[in-house]
């Protein structure tokens, strides 16, 4: 790595990919060279999941895995004159171009080979094409060989493939260039892939099209990467599998594998000791996994088991498992952590070809059986042309679920037959039943602290460990009381911890990392499902050789204990005579390196004399000590054992006062800490108790640790992790402002990009603790943390900026402004942009020639805040202003009602966030301008969250829910769980208004540019990088202050990624995050925006006091209420006081670029040359290194530094939309309707779209109802099928679709229904994908067939029936009706506050399987529900007539019958009675 | 968290009753009512917990007023007690004296709304009701260490300074020239706003922690400052500014004409029973008064020439009602009390020959503003008038009057008297007499009693600091 590269923000490292992927399978393992055409001619079906770059060929990488084309490959061997045994093996390897190097890799392969006892037959050139590279892909082009290996004759095979593994394993760590890769080497499989294009792969590979290359599984994969620099290696598959998603715990799961290579002993695999590591550490995530798969197939576990254990289905809290699949998982689960994250796998090792999908379902997979036995799984369905009646079998793998062909008994098996294997193989209930043990608990517990501290005790501790008053009553009370996190609103705007002057506590440090766009955070409300906290505490053995002693474990439900448990855990019958004490507290005059230490060989000793446990403990103050903060310990002690092999031996209990809120526990579970114990906070509880300040009867210490758990789950959810196991250890943190020797020592792998405060400096803030906290007439601090006090932390919207903007706006006096600048721009250094100044790029130019304000506003937007969140009068006021200076207001996610379309209260951006609330065609083809919010800088990972008292009428109507009822937003967009999703829905946006660009918002952390980069990719016109410091709405404190980076980090980043990728031309780049005034403008735009976004600024202009109770309904100024009387007595914000402050901004722009000699401002954007470091006001200031933010990464200043390009046109042009709008516009212009017919392929995206949009922009999304178009489709067809589809417009499919039919759909009527030749059972097949009619708000789809998962997500106003349906269906439901004639996955109704469903409940589960929250269920009797009985049979008749489906049918005819096993699924506040009433009331 | 969001608009502002303007110039008593703990709750709840307390940002001492007003809605009374006492010595004093509308009250968020939440009242409620039920300052923590210093002045800024030392385990003794303590708490402020029994239950809990009081001794005259420096480890002088600012126009001399504080301090000792000799008691019954000043002094002159039985009194101020020093609460008080208010006028001359006849008067308009930032009157030609008077009270407020012996001991001052301390640096308010420090009138010219008593509370710390304590 050259020093320039080290000194920015681009990391290689960071790169994220998902994709289309798939297999063919013989199930009869009979080869044919069908099997390889079809699944090369799928792979280009699926091209639109993979990112094209400019030049048109080159791709992110797409490839092959083959089941060994024994004929073929003995074939062409034969003919280079190689001697091949009857067992042979082949690989594929990339070499170097240069010569030189490529026959030092030939040789050392050679040499590894030989050692191994395996004769090199020979090496092939194959034969390749360059034409059909690309010009990016041709740059990188290796040399392509074969090598040939022959077996000693009687080897047997598996034994053989062993010591090819071995070989190739011994040779990787020998190469010496960085080229050399061994794409594979087996005698089962071989690999072909390449930087290309699908559709080119046979023309590159002219091999591929050799009739001779027969083989019965192919498993094919195609890249979508966020990043360019092209890299042939990083095409898939790899040796076994393709894998479709990212593995969010990768780090934990690579330390984890290193640490317990020594339980990977089998007598079936040499010494794999010199493999070190086992797993490779760098690369790419899923190549990590194939490795581990790979280490244990080769210890002798089938791959089958292995990949189940790897990625294991949900098993903790579903309630209807098998008790024996149950107890395979959980006695596994003793032994290894999964790894998680979103994952469809494909794979095969020449025995098995499966698929198998995460626990939560997050990537889709269909798959068909034809006739010819011939299984086909895909991303999506109608991958190949087909006849229906050949098809016999039609289905979607389930969330958690493995399909899988033995290939050698010729057998299909689905996942319960895949258990039914697993759970026999060894007596696991019975060695589980007699090894685990669980910590009990009393029914009722309302002890805290069995040996209360005395007072001045207490206080000792509080002042040692920074504990304010404001922090015991703003989060410690209200997790006791109310067992959930404090909410605040108004972000966060104090100093990031190593800018601040205060004693700031180390986890403050620590930033949270989140999903965004390459994988979704997972719903830790409403999918708790799939989330565990099980901790196990024993001891790991070998993995191969299982028996009961690997269930000698105790499990705890969570990793926050009791003291109950904690004194359970060290009692006589557990640990009493196993555990270690080690005391953190530490003479006062060793170094902290020197303390580390000590700590880590007591622990290390500890682990040697066999204890199990580590106890870290601050427990026990002594004058003359300082206590080590338990974060560092724990990071410290962690990665020692792990470098000594000793990690897996012992397990580290926390007993800490640093740890209070989830973040600090989840930073001490993150660096490896197994349980924590928070004395302190039991203390502090007991001692408000003791003030009477809280009811004592109340079992505070367990609310509190309620709380805990829900916040635990939250931050695991936001990285898109569901078990704590999993995310311990896995350090899934940004550490911004500590110096790289403490990362080193503690946190290694963590990125951690400016250095900061050192040792010394986290030393000397303990001593000023300490010697407040013996200093007995010191008081406990206040805080300030959360709000400003005065002497307590700098609030940078502190009363006295507030109170000089407002009085500038008001009286329009320029003067005034500027006292409030000079206080924002001259404060104590509180961001980044503080430690920069400003440098003339030449002398001062007159103010009069420097570009006008009125061509600088239109680069300003207002940041989305909801009408909801503000009140209709905030909201439009700034709307008027926006529209007036020629800038645009962002809608926010709560629609927009109509009357203010075209006028000047419109908001020229909308927003489409993962609530759509009010998302339909006609609101989106009346913007300039869509912007997807994918994360919000004050709570990324979270959506958003409205109460339920800001609810009122005219809110519910706008977002079509019910008036009074809260709205929480998802926490991922339901049709984004990866890069190639977000193409998607910005290709439906683009298709509904192909005028409008799309903005997609991320939020600053490490890698956001190279998420953005993807973005680019995925075809989105502008980008906003949002810092921490903005938002404006309700969130949990702890996601406030600890998630997000500073958006100097995130811009810079972006912007240095952007130009070393060449696409920083192709889209605009916005900035936002307490944006304040024009100085803040020229520094981000030197840092790369050329846009900005202003959210709390312009508020408070309008009057906000920022009182952060936004939350509560009662802003007293008017803004953030809907209370009618403060809004209509106490707001008073006009236009102009918002034109004031833009227009002030700009003309301290203009001011600014003046004095640095600059005229035009598109000259300062990029421009880091002109921003100069300065020393800053405190020592740890001075050491943060900023150089990697002002890195030009070596570039020409000729590589563009803003967007040129108008817009960013989708690869796909989407030819059959663009025919339909030629053939129906007429009759939509004319209003006229009529009937057309189109055929319809996989590869024809968001059908139906482009038309509603057309229809919208004419005649509103209702307009055309009494005229419609009926288009009549056959095929299959792409994903988003009808999205936002009108009124007026009817889609009749016959054929099946993919993903998001009906998406956003609000009125119309969408028909699919198989081909009356099918050769399969409808009902029992799925017909639609995932995620249909998120969003909707009306009309009508009869599916005949079986539905995905989530099922109408978020409807608001659909009427829907379907033959079956996945997990989560009718999931944040707040209006509409769905029909489910057939069973239904788990978790229905979860977070269902509006509509209601009918459930034919045939085998009489379903009581297991709704989500019991908010819903219940009823059954429809004759007598006392007539009106549900003819409301059902109304909508089933009418399924029937569209559909002609013959189980409708079926239950019609014997109607009574069938009517006793249904359900009326409704919400639990809802009258039963009222249902049907009010379905009129809206007709 | 408020328990209730929108208490502020279901329950409105509301002080303790107020007695009728007829019924209370008839004494000198307090004319607030007192709150009980359900009514100061309700008005506790209004506070809205914002995330930027105006309020505490606005008080001079920076009180925790919403942390204490939470407190106080939930009941915790003596924990308020302590809270409020964290960061002000005499609360009850400043919830009774501050200018509440013009500091917290005045930056309450509620204060453009409907109504600030009622700060001063609560704050005089939680230290007049906890005291009552006897909560006492927690000294249980102090350790004795043996140092002593000397205060000179028992008024806001000593008794602060008294009260922190205490606080860190320091004995303090404070001398004082008056029979009582508080200065000018007890003999400028009229009881009908602060009753003397509240600066006598101050007294007993200050004694209570330590305290000392020397009164009736004036350093300089019954004991040398000398012997102070030299007896104790410390000394902090908080003399308060005694001399008296003058209009600078004719006939300021004649008899009739008084200066605000003499005529204040005559009426305490009256009230008080001291000594008239010491301060004669000036009577305005039946008198035509004219009271020539805006700020608090002038008000408090006001009421009390009404309470004496003037037979008119007419306030005359320089500027316009907007840009009065005073707090809006007393103008309105004193209206109700019958006096009549004259803005934008500026005396010229006292006219009279033996005695006072008249003011004469020139109208004035606000000009631009001055280096203050305040906006200057600007007089109006041909606009002037003579308004009779039998007397005429000079409220113009005071300037700094170091004693002499203050240069003896190489403690300066600035050419405008205030004494010179030390702004920064590891021992605020420290004189350039590194044994002294000083704080209050003396340091800053006159101001409120809030900001003395900041002033008297850092300068305690800065001592000790300074005795390492």
């Amino acid at each position: 790595m050259t020093e320039q590269v080290a000194k920015s923000l681009l990391d290689p490292e960071l790169h994220r990919d998902s994709c289309g992927f798939g297999l063919i399978a013989n199930l009869d393992d009979l080869p044919s060279h069908w099997v390889v055409e079809t699944a090369i001619s799928a792979l280009a079906r699926l091209t639109h999941r993979g990112a094209v770059a400019a030049d048109g060929k080159t791709g992110d990488g797409c490839g092959l895995l083959i089941k060994f084309p024994e004929t073929f490959l003995r074939a062409v061997g034969m003919q280079l004159g190689f001697s091949l045994n009857q067992r042979f093996a082949a690989g594929t390897v990339f070499l170097s171009r240069d010569e030189a190097a490529a026959a030092a890799a030939r040789e050392a392969l050679e040499k590894a080979v030989a050692d191994t006892g395996l004769d090199v037959a020979g090496w092939r050139e194959v034969p390749t094409d360059p034409s059909a590279c690309g010009e990016q892909a041709l740059k990188t082009l290796p040399r392509i060989e074969q090598l040939f290996v022959n077996a000693p004759d009687g080897m047997p095979r598996g034994r053989f493939n062993r010591k090819l593994f071995l070989a190739r394993r011994r040779a990787e760590n020998r190469f010496s260039d960085a080229d050399t890769y061994v794409a594979s080497l087996s005698s089962v499989t071989i690999s072909y892939k390449g930087m290309i294009m699908p559709a080119a792969l046979p023309q590159f590979y002219p091999d591929l099209r050799d009739p001779r290359m027969e083989s019965s599984v192919c498993v094919f994969h195609q890249r979508f990467s966020t990043n360019t620099l092209p890299q042939w290696r990083l095409a898939q598959p790899f040796r076994f599998l393709a894998h479709n998603g990212e593995i969010n715990t990768i780090q934990g799961n690579r330390n984890w594998a290193v640490a317990r290579a020594r339980n990977f002993i089998s007598d079936k695999l040499d010494d794999i000791s010199d493999l070190d590591p086992i797993i490779s550490l760098t690369g790419s995530d899923s190549s990590s996994l194939d490795n581990m798969l790979e280490v244990m197939r080769a210890g002798g576990m089938d791959v089958i088991q292995a990949m189940r254990l790897l990625i294991p289905p949900a098993w903790q809290t579903v309630d209807n498992i098998d008790p024996d699949v149950r107890a395979f998982y959980e006695f596994y689960d003793c032994q290894l952590e999964p790894w998680d994250g979103p994952a469809g796998i494909v794979l095969t090792d020449g025995r098995y070809a499966a698929c198998c999908l995460d626990r939560n379902g997050l990537r889709p997979a269909r798959y068909i059986i034809t006739r010819d036995r011939h299984l086909t799984v895909a991303s999506e369905v109608g991958v190949y042309d087909y006849d229906e009646k050949d098809v016999i079998r039609k289905g979607r793998l389930g969330p958690g679920e493995m399909l899988a062909v033995d290939l050698v008994n010729g057998e299909l098996l689905d996942n319960d037959e895949i258990h039914d294997r697993l759970k026999t193989r060894a007596p696991y209930k019975k060695w589980l039943k007699r090894g685990i043990r669980y910590l009990d608990s009393l029914l009722v517990d309302t002890r805290m602290a069995a040996e209360p501290m005395e007072p001045d005790t207490l206080a000792t501790y509080q002042k040692m460990f920074n504990l304010t008053r404001e922090e015991i009553a703003e989060v410690i009370a209200v997790l006791a009381r109310t067992e959930v996190e404090p909410v605040g609103s108004m972000g966060d705007d104090t100093p990031m911890a190593v800018l601040s002057q205060k004693v700031r506590s180390p986890f403050d440090y620590f930033r949270q990392q989140f999903a965004q766009v390459t994988n979704p955070p997972i719903d830790s409300l409403r999918e708790r499902i799939v989330m565990s906290l099980q901790t196990n505490i024993g001891r790991e053995y070998n993995l191969f050789e299982i028996g009961p002693r690997h269930a000698e474990q105790v499990i705890i439900n969570s990793p926050v204990l009791s003291q109950a448990k904690l004194r359970q855990l060290l009692g006589p019958d557990m640990f009493e005579d196993s555990h270690t004490f080690i005391d953190l507290n530490v003479d006062e005059n060793l170094s902290l390196p020197a303390a580390l230490d000590q700590i880590c060989a007591a622990a290390e000793k500890g682990v040697r004399d066999g204890n199990l446990i580590l106890m870290l403990s601050d427990r026990y103050l002594e004058k003359g000590k300082l206590p080590v903060h338990a974060l560092l310990a724990t990071g410290a002690v962690h990665h020692h054992l792990v470098r000594k092999g000793l990690r897996c031996d012992a397990n580290i209990v926390v007993e800490t006062g640093v740890a209070r809120d989830a973040h600090q526990i989840a930073c001490l579970i993150g660096y490896g800490a197994t349980t924590v114990y928070p004395y302190l906070v039991y203390q502090s509880l007991h001692d408000v108790t003791r003030r009477g300040n809280i009811d004592r009867q109340q079992q505070l210490g367990r609310n509190y640790r309620r709380g805990i758990r829900k916040g635990l789950f939250k931050i695991m959810s936001k990285m898109g992790i569901s078990s704590i196991s999993s995310y311990r250890g896995a350090q899934l943190f940004e550490i911004v402002g500590l110096d790289d020797e403490i990362v080193e020592r503690c946190f290694r792998g963590t990125p951690s990009r400016i250095r900061g405060a050192t040792f010394e400096d986290l030393l000397e803030d303990q001593k000023k603790l300490a010697a407040a906290a013996w200093e007995p007439r010191e008081s406990i601090e206040q805080g300030g943390l959360y709000k400003y006090v005065h002497g307590g932390e700098y609030h940078c919207y502190n009363p006295d900026v507030v109170t000089t903007l407002q009085s500038a706006v008001r009286t329009g006096d320029y003067a005034q402004y500027r006292n409030y600048a000079r206080l924002v721009n001259e404060r104590p250094v509180a961001t980044l942009r503080d430690l920069l100044a400003l440098k003339a790029a030449g002398p001062p130019v007159p103010l009069d020639e420097v570009e006008s304000v009125e061509s600088i506003l239109p680069r300003f937007d207002s940041a989305g805040m909801s009408l909801g969140a503000l009140s209709p009068e905030a909201h439009e006021a700034l709307a008027i202003a926006m529209n007036r200076i020629g800038a645009r207001s962002n809608s926010g996610e709560g629609g927009e009602d109509a009357s203010r379309h075209g006028s000047e209260r419109r908001s020229k951006i909308k927003q489409v966030a993962s609530g759509r609330f009010g998302v339909t065609a006609e609101y989106l083809v009346n913007a300039e301008v869509i912007q997807i919010k994918i994360a919000q800088g004050a709570k990324p990972g979270e959506g958003g969250q409205l109460p339920g008292h800001k609810v009122n009428d005219m809110i519910a109507k706008l977002r079509y829910a019910k008036p009074g009822v809260g709205l929480i937003s998802p926490p991922p967009h339901h049709d984004i769980y990866s890069i190639e999703d977000l193409a998607q829905l910005i290709f439906d946006l683009k298709q509904v208004n192909p005028q409008a660009l799309v903005s997609v918002k991320l939020v600053a952390e490490p890698g956001v540019g190279t998420v953005a980069a993807g973005v680019v990719k995925a075809y989105a016109d502008l980008i906003t990088i949002s810092g921490y410091d903005g938002g404006t709405g309700a969130s949990p404190l702890s996601s406030v202050k600890y998630a997000g980076s500073p958006w100097e980090l995130g811009l810079s980043e972006t912007h240095q990624v952007l130009r070393s990728q060449n696409m920083r031309h192709q889209v605009r780049l916005q900035t936002d995050g307490g944006l304040k005034t024009g100085l803040d403008v020229v520094k981000a735009a030197m840092l790369g925006a050329e846009s900005f976004g202003f959210g709390t600024a312009p508020m408070v202009a309008l009057g906000c006091k920022y009182l952060r109770i936004c939350h509560l309904n009662n802003c007293a100024t008017g803004v953030a209420t809907q209370n009618n009387v403060l809004r209509s007595e106490y707001f008073i914000g006009l236009p102009e006081m918002v034109i004031n402050f833009f227009r002030f901004v700009a003309e301290e722009v203009r001011e600014i670029m003046a004095s640095l000699g600059v005229r035009t401002f598109a000259e300062l954007v990029g421009r880091t040359d002109l921003l100069e470091r300065q020393p800053g006001q405190t020592a740890r200031q001075a050491r943060l290194d900023l150089s990697p933010i002002l890195s030009d990464n070596g570039l020409a200043a000729s590589v563009p530094q803003f967007c040129t390009e108008p817009h960013n046109a989708p690869f796909d042009k989407g030819e059959l939309a663009e025919r339909m709008v030629r053939e129906t516009l007429p009759a939509i212009e004319s209003k006229s309707g009529g009937r057309f017919e189109f055929r319809v392929q996989n590869f024809n995206r968001s059908i139906g779209a482009r038309l509603s949009g057309e229809i919208a922009r004419r005649h509103g999304n209702h307009g055309m109802a009494d005229a419609p178009l009926d288009i009549v489709l056959h095929g299959n067809a792409g994903q988003s099928f009808g999205a936002w589809n009108v009124s007026g417009l009817n889609l009749l499919l016959r054929g099946d679709a993919n993903d998001y039919v009906g998406k956003g759909m609000t009125g119309g009527r969408i028909v699919i229904y198989p081909p009356d030749n099918a050769g399969y059972v409808a009902r029992d097949t799925a017909i639609i994908g995932n995620t249909c009619l998120y969003g909707a708000t009306g009309g009508q789809l009869f599916a005949a067939g079986r539905a995905g998962e989530r099922f109408a997500v978020r409807n608001s106003g659909a009427t829907a029936i379907i033959e079956g349906a996945g997990d989560h269906c009718c999931e944040y439901m707040t209006d509409g009706v769905v029909v489910v004639l057939g069973s239904t996955g788990v978790n229905f109704g979860a977070g269902m506050t509006g509509g209601f469903a009918y459930v034919l409940d045939i085998d009489r589960d379903f009581v297991d399987r709704y989500n019991h929250e908010l819903i219940d269920i009823h059954r429809i009797t004759p007598e006392s529900m007539e009106a549900h009985l003819h409301h059902l049979r109304s909508l089933i008749t009418a399924h029937v007539e569209a559909t002609g489906s013959a189980w409708g049918e079926a239950i019609l005819d014997d109607y009574r019958t069938f009517l006793q096993k249904f359900w009326v699924v409704k919400p639990k506040a809802a009258e039963l009675g009222s249902l049907i009433e009010s379905l009129r009331r809206a007709a | 968290m408020p328990k209730h969001p929108l208490q502020f608009l279901e329950v409105p502002r509301r002080n303790p009753d107020k007695e009728s303007p007829e019924e209370r110039v008839l004494h000198y008593g307090e004319i607030y009512g007192a709150y009980d703990g359900a009514s100061a709750a309700a008005q506790a709840g209004r506070c809205l917990a914002c995330g930027n307390p105006y309020c505490e940002w606005q008080c001079p001492v920076h009180n925790y007023i919403p942390n204490w007003l939470a407190l106080i809605e939930e009941g915790k009374l003596f924990e308020a007690a302590e809270l409020s006492h964290q960061t002000n010595s005499l609360p009850e004093i400043c919830g009774r004296v501050c200018p509440q509308d013009r500091l917290c009250e005045g930056a309450c968020t509620l204060e453009e709304a409907n109504g600030a939440v009622t700060i001063g009242s609560i704050e005089r409620y939680i230290t007049d009701e906890a005291v009552r039920q006897g909560w006492r300052p927690d000294m249980s923590n102090i350790e004795d260490t043996g140092k002593t210093v000397a205060i000179v002045g028992a008024g806001p800024a000593g008794l602060a300074a008294a009260d922190v030392l205490a606080r860190n385990g320091i004995h303090a003794v404070v001398y004082d020239a008056y029979p009582e303590i508080g200065g000018l708490l007890t003999y400028g402020i009229p009881p009908f706003k602060l009753e003397k029994s509240v600066v006598r239950t101050r007294r007993a809990l200050l004694e209570g922690m330590g305290v000392k009081f020397v009164l009736n001794t004036r350093i300089g005259r019954d004991k040398s400052f000398t012997e102070l420096v030299d007896e104790f480890d410390a000394v902090f002088l908080g003399m308060g500014t005694y001399a008296y600012v003058k209009g600078g126009f004719p006939g300021e001399d004649l008899p009739g004409v008084h200066d605000a504080l003499p005529y204040l301090v005559g009426n305490a000792y009256r009230e008080l029973g001291h000594d008239e000799a010491a301060a004669p008691y000036i009577d305005m019954a039946g008198m035509r008064v004219v009271v020539l000043g805006g700020g608090d002094t002038g008000m408090d002159c006001n009421r009390t020439a009404v309470r004496q039985g003037a037979a008119s009194v007419t306030c005359a101020y320089r500027r316009d009602e907007e840009n009065m020093p005073g707090s809006r609460r007393e103008v309105a008080n004193s209206r109700e009390e019958g006096v009549r208010f004259l803005f934008n006028r500026q005396p010229l001359e006292i006219l009279g020959d033996e005695k006072v006849k008249g003011v004469r008067l020139v109208e004035t308009r606000m000009g631009a503003p001055g280096p203050d930032g305040r906006r200057r009157p600007e007089p109006i030609e041909g606009s002037e008038e003579i308004l009779e008077a039998d007397a005429v009270i000079i409220a113009f407020g005071f300037r700094p009057n170091p004693p002499g012996w203050l240069s003896e001991h190489a403690i300066e001052a600035l050419p405008s008297g205030k004494l010179r301390v030390a702004a920064l640096g590891p021992y605020p308010f420290q004189t350039t007499n590194p044994k002294v420090f000083a704080g209050g009138d003396m340091v800053r010219g006159s101001d409120l009693v809030v900001t003395a008593v900041h002033e008297g509370r850092e300068a305690a710390k800065g001592i000790a600091r300074f005795l390492k304590v």
